[in-house]
C-alpha cells in the first residue's frame, strides 16, 4: 500500500495546487477507501499543497483565481475528511477569529488569509464584514481564539483596530488572544501603533507569523 | 503655453513650460468631508457645490471652478451621468444601472450586491437587464458643455469614463470570488462576460464621442487590474483575455475622434507596463507609488518613452501621514522621477480622503507650480540618492515565474 499511497498522496497535492476539484474528490474517496487515515490526507496531501500554493503565491507565479480555485479543491475535499477527523477527536492547530472592521465591507484579503489558515489546520471563525467592536468581544467570549485578526482595506477604516483594541481592553478581554491586524494599506509600524501584537501582508506570512507565536514546528 | 499646448507637448514626449496638473476626475478629486474642511482652512465659506456629489459611490465632490484656477489645474473634465439608478427602499443603498448593489457605510457606498452571482449559463448571462447603451440620457446636456470649454477656454477637455472597466466591471457584476473562479475554471463563460461588457462600452463610447468627440482632447477609462502587492491577475491571463479585448476598445475609440487615450488602474502592474503601451494607451494613470514595485524612476527609464504618467501622489500613505514639507519633497520626487523630457502630468493619485489634512492638499499644488517648471532644477531640492537612483530592475524581467515543487515526503 505505500507505494500506492504516495502516489495517491502526489495526485491529490498536484489536483490540489491546480485547483481540480473534481479529481481532488475521487482521490480524496480512492484513498480513505485505501484505508490512509483521514488525518493523513490531510496533513500528508492537502495541507502541503496549500503550502505551496502560499509559497508560489509569495513568488509571484499565482495570483488570485489560482489561490481561490485550490481552496475551492481543498473545501470539497474537506467536506469529506472533516466528519471522520472530528470523530478521531484530533484538534486543529489552533483557532483564529477574522473580521473586517466596522464601516468596511472588503473581504478578498480576509478570505485569502483564511484559505492559507484553514490550508494549514488552523480552525477559522469567520465573523464577516462590518463588524463591531462589540462582535470581536462576543467572538473571544465565545470561542476562545489562539488569535484574532482584523482587516481594512481603507485608511478611513484602519482606525477602527486600534479603537478595537482600546475596547477589548476596557472589557478586560485584549490579553485572552493575539491580535492581528492586515489589509493593503496596513503596515508594520500602522500595526505597532494600533496596539496589535502581529502584522502580515499576506496569508502565508501570517501562518508563518502565527506559527511561530504558537510554538508550532509542524 | 496654454494647457493645451502643454498638454500637447507632454503626450508627445516633449518638455512644456511647466508640468500640467490635475484634479477634479470621478477617481480623482476629494471626499465631501475633506472638501468642507479644505473649505474652512481655505476661510473661504462661499466655495460652490458642497453638496454637489461628483460620484456618488465615494462621495467626491465637483469641485467648484474657482479653486480649480487657483491651483492651476489644466484640465475640464466632462461626466456621465447615471441612469437607471434605484433605490433599495428602506435602506441606505442603491442599484446601478448594471444592477449592482451599493450601500452606504462609514462615509462612502460599498458593493453589497453582484446580480449575476449565482448563474451558470450564457442563456442566463444574456437575459439579464443589461443597461441601454445608447439611452441618450447618460450623455444629455455634454455636448454644450464640452464645446463651451474647446471654444471659450484653453483647458484641456477631458471624456470621464463611463464608470467602471472592463475587468473590475465584470469583478462587481459577477462578484469578485466567482468571476476570479471563472478565469481559472471557466474560461466560455469569463469571455462571454467580457465580450458583452466590451460591446455595451464600445456602444457606449460610440454614442458619448458622437457627443463631445469634436471637443475633447483626452478620453478616460477606469479598470483595476493591480492589487496591493501584484497584479490581482497573472500577466498570462492579462495578455490572453483582458489586453486584447482593451486593445480593440481603444482602437475602436479612437477611430471615432483624434484624442488620447488614458487608462486607469490602481496598485501594482509593473508586469505589464509594456503591454499598456503596446495596447495603445498613451498615458497610464494613476500610479500607486504605494503599491509594490511602482517604482517612479524605474518606471520612466524604462517605459518612458512609450508612456506617459498621470498621478503619482499617492492618498494612501504619503498624503494623509506626512507633513507638509514631506509632502512638497515627494512632489518633487515625483516630477524628477516621470517628469524629466515631459510625458507627466500631476494629479492626486486617487481621491483625496477626508484624512488628508488640507494643508497637505494645498502643498501638493503649490510644489506642482514651485519644482514643475521646465527646465527643471532639483539638484538643490532633491538629495543625491532621489537625483541619480540606482535602477531596480523591472520585475517583467526579474521575475521568472516559478514552477510548483513537488510534495514533500516524510
Amino acid at each position: 500500500m505505500s507505494e500506492r499511497r504516495e502516489e495517491l498522496l502526489d495526485e491529490l497535492y498536484n489536483h490540489t495546487l491546480n485547483g481540480e476539484a473534481e479529481p481532488v474528490v475521487a482521490l480524496t474517496h480512492e484513498a480513505l477507501a485505501l484505508g490512509i487515515p483521514a488525518v493523513e490526507v490531510l496533513f500528508d496531501g492537502l495541507i502541503p499543497a496549500l503550502e505551496e500554493v502560499g509559497r508560489l503565491f509569495e513568488e509571484g507565479t499565482y495570483f488570485v483565481p489560482e489561490m481561490i480555485i485550490a481552496a475551492k479543491a481543498m473545501r470539497a475535499a474537506m467536506t469529506i475528511l472533516q466528519p471522520l477527523i472530528a470523530q478521531t477527536g484530533a484538534k486543529p492547530l489552533g483557532v483564529f477569529v477574522m473580521g473586517t472592521v466596522k464601516g468596511d465591507i472588503h473581504d478578498i484579503g480576509k478570505d485569502l488569509c483564511n484559505i492559507m489558515l484553514e490550508g494549514a489546520g488552523f480552525k477559522v471563525i469567520d465573523i464577516g464584514v462590518n463588524v463591531a467592536p462589540e462582535a470581536f468581544a462576543n467572538a473571544i467570549r465565545t470561542h476562545h481564539p489562539d488569535a484574532l485578526g482584523m482587516s481594512a482595506f481603507l485608511t478611513t477604516t484602519m482606525p477602527m483596530f486600534k479603537v478595537n483594541i482600546d475596547y477589548l481592553t476596557s472589557l478586560g478581554l485584549r490579553d485572552q488572544t493575539l491580535i492581528y491586524v492586515g489589509g493593503a494599506p496596513v503596515t508594520a509600524e500602522y500595526a505597532q501603533k494600533a496596539g496589535a501584537d502581529g502584522y502580515a501582508p499576506n496569508g502565508s506570512a501570517l501562518v508563518r507569523d502565527l506559527k511561530a507565536r504558537l510554538k508550532i514546528t509542524a | 503655453m496654454n494647457p493645451r499646448e502643454r498638454f500637447h507637448a507632454v503626450v508627445n514626449h516633449r518638455e512644456p513650460d511647466r508640468v500640467p496638473i490635475d484634479w477634479g476626475r470621478h477617481v480623482g478629486s476629494i471626499h465631501r468631508n475633506g472638501y468642507a474642511k479644505l473649505a474652512a482652512y481655505l476661510g473661504d465659506p462661499d466655495l460652490q457645490n458642497k453638496d454637489v456629489i461628483l460620484d456618488r459611490m465615494v462621495q467626491n465632490v465637483v469641485l467648484d471652478e474657482k479653486l480649480l484656477q487657483r491651483f492651476h489645474v489644466d484640465f475640464r473634465w466632462l461626466s456621465p451621468h447615471w441612469v437607471g439608478v434605484r433605490e433599495v427602499p428602506g435602506q441606505d443603498a442603491y442599484i446601478d444601472m448594471w444592477g449592482i448593489t451599493w450601500t452606504y457605510m462609514l462615509n462612502a457606498y460599498s458593493l453589497t450586491g453582484s446580480p449575476l452571482r449565482n448563474i451558470t449559463t450564457l442563456a442566463e448571462l444574456e437575459r439579464h437587464p443589461w443597461p441601454d447603451p445608447y439611452n441618450p440620457a447618460i450623455f444629455t446636456g455634454l455636448r454644450a458643455i464640452a464645446r463651451h470649454w474647446h471654444e471659450n477656454s484653453d483647458y484641456v477637455v477631458v471624456a470621464d469614463s463611463i464608470k467602471g472597466g472592463l475587468l473590475t466591471k465584470a469583478l462587481q457584476i459577477r462578484g469578485y470570488e466567482a468571476f476570479f473562479a471563472d478565469l481559472a475554471l471557466n474560461q466560455p463563460f469569463a469571455e462571454a462576460l467580457l465580450d458583452k461588457l466590451l460591446w455595451l462600452y464600445k456602444e457606449m463610447w460610440t454614442s458619448y464621442l458622437k457627443e463631445v468627440g469634436p471637443y475633447v482632447q483626452l478620453v478616460y477609462f477606469t479598470d483595476d487590474i493591480g492589487a496591493q502587492n501584484s497584479m490581482m491577475i497573472s500577466p498570462d491571463t492579462f495578455r490572453t483575455l483582458i489586453k486584447p479585448r482593451l486593445k480593440s476598445l481603444i482602437d475602436h475609440i479612437k477611430g471615432q475622434a483624434d484624442v488620447k487615450f488614458m487608462y486607469h488602474t490602481d496598485g501594482s502592474v509593473v508586469p505589464v507596463l509594456g503591454d499598456f503601451a503596446d495596447m495603445g494607451v498613451d498615458i497610464l494613470n494613476p500610479i500607486q507609488t504605494s503599491a509594490m514595485g511602482m517604482d517612479t524612476y524605474m518606471m520612466k527609464e524604462t517605459y518612458g518613452d512609450r508612456l506617459c504618467f498621470h498621478g503619482a501622489v499617492d492618498v494612501q500613505q504619503m498624503l494623509p501621514f506626512s507633513t507638509p514639507a514631506q509632502v512638497k519633497y515627494d512632489v518633487a520626487k515625483r516630477i524628477w522621477d516621470l517628469g524629466r523630457g515631459g510625458g507627466f502630468i500631476l494629479s492626486s493619485c486617487h481621491d483625496v480622503g477626508e484624512d488628508v489634512p488640507p494643508e497637505n492638499v494645498l502643498a501638493m499644488f503649490e510644489a506642482a507650480r514651485e519644482y514643475g517648471q521646465y527646465p527643471l532644477k532639483l539638484e538643490g531640492v532633491l538629495k543625491p540618492e532621489h537625483l541619480r537612483p540606482v535602477v531596480p530592475e523591472p520585475a517583467a524581467a526579474a521575475a521568472e515565474p516559478q514552477r510548483a515543487r513537488p510534495r514533500p515526503r516524510r
